[in-house]
């Protein structure tokens, strides 16, 4: 059933694209110019004002792991989109979009999320530049 | 003649239909024991894009360039400002406040409680609110000491419309205008903002804003919008200080970051 809303709330979501301003200027923060795209294993996620963070463990073809950061909307506006806080849990397998930070830490905007299942959720700000 | 009288009776005709679509329109607004239009409820303001459902798409809703009316001289500088200072540039980055103008826009909800005397609007959008007294059309407002965020906004009834009229603003940002387009775009202190609202039926408001701001602009101009009711709607805590953390564009690392350092 959680399964079932879950798929709901991320197909009402790709017939929502999100267009671009609000808490603050996306372009303060990240680089629209450096898009990013990563797939690892969730190992932890902030439910927190004014943007939810998740963050991914990253393997590289050395086996090394890094740990992403992605910034994603307010929980308020997720949740009004029917995404909920149970939508992403530590150990999920995901594949990330977004831009890279300015500061070119492993940090990035998360605009959409790609679960091994293949369902696909925006889980940008409303400020967000959002991946195609 | 008969050409006239057949143009005279569809002219009554169709002014008949108006009327009566009109009515049926009056008769779905919410009103207030007192007769008014009653605006108490959830609603996504104009920072949406309105889909008639539960689920409206959040969007930046700038101030459209093509209605302002044009720059008196040299305003054009103090209007679009671009300084490197994140403060100046993107107050909001730094969890400053939005502002009136720019928060009627906000991409969050609004929660409107109206009273025979008072208007209350709770913004979900950093906690702001605005205490609007009801009252007689174009009074005086209360002395303003202080020139602030949300300025001064006192309120009454045009008919069905509902206006709020705003001094008393701090000079600040216009709306959510960013630097990636060129730079943050500000108002002055002397501006007066009115707000119209009228119900196009019992869901739907027309949310048209004045913007009077003799120190940048030669004329008033205004802005149509509109604003939607949601039903299941609520407002949620949105706390801006709480876990910013590329405030300013420089991230902090979180815990699960630190081995990566």
């Amino acid at each position: 059933m959680s399964n079932m809303k879950n798929l709901l709330a991320a197909s009402l979501l790709a017939l929502c694209p999100l267009a671009a301003s609000a808490h603050h200027s996306f372009a303060a923060e990240y680089d629209a110019a450096n898009p990013v795209a990563v797939t690892g294993t969730v190992s932890k996620v902030e439910w927190r004002n004014p943007h939810i963070w998740f963050y991914v463990d990253v393997k590289d073809d050395a086996g090394k792991v890094a740990t992403w950061g992605f910034s994603g909307g307010a929980p308020g506006m997720l949740m009004r989109r029917g995404i909920n806080p149970d939508a992403m849990k530590i150990g999920d397998e995901i594949m990330v979009e977004g831009f890279r930070a300015r500061d070119g830490s492993n940090n990035a905007s998360g605009g959409k999320v790609t679960f091994a299942d293949g369902r696909s959720v925006f889980t940008a700000s409303a400020e967000d530049v959002v991946p195609k | 003649m008969r050409g006239k009288l057949k143009q005279l009776s569809l002219g009554v005709a169709t002014l008949l239909m108006c009327h009566s679509a009109f009515a049926a329109d009056a008769a779905a607004i919410p009103r207030m024991a007192s007769g008014v239009p009653d605006f108490t409820g959830m609603w996504a303001g104009p920072g949406f894009q309105h889909t008639g459902t539960e689920v409206d798409n959040p969007t930046a809703a700038l101030y459209d360039d093509k209605r302002m009316s044009p720059f008196k001289s040299g305003a054009d500088k103090t209007f679009i400002r671009t300084t490197g200072d994140v403060r100046i540039d993107d107050p909001t980055a730094v969890c400053l406040p939005n502002g009136l103008t720019r928060q009627i826009a906000s991409p969050y909800p609004q929660q409107w409680v109206q009273t025979d005397s008072e208007l209350i609007i709770l913004y979900e959008y950093m906690h702001f609110f605005r205490h609007i007294p009801l009252g007689e059309p174009n009074r005086a407002h209360a002395p303003v000491f202080e020139n602030t965020y949300m300025g001064d906004s006192i309120a009454w009834f045009d008919g069905d419309s509902l206006v709020i009229d705003t001094v008393g603003l701090r000079e600040w940002l216009l709306d959510a205008f960013h630097p990636e387009a060129g730079g943050s775009r500000w108002h002055s202190a002397n501006t007066h903002v009115v707000e119209r609202l009228t119900y196009t039926d019992g869901t739907n408001v027309n949310y048209e804003v004045t913007i009077d701001d003799p120190t940048t602009f030669t004329a008033p101009w205004t802005q149509p919008w509109a604003m939607q009711r949601k039903q299941t709607w609520k407002l949620f805590e949105f706390i801006c200080e709480d876990n910013n953390r590329c405030e300013a564009g420089v991230c902090q690392a979180a815990d699960v970051q630190l081995d990566d350092q």
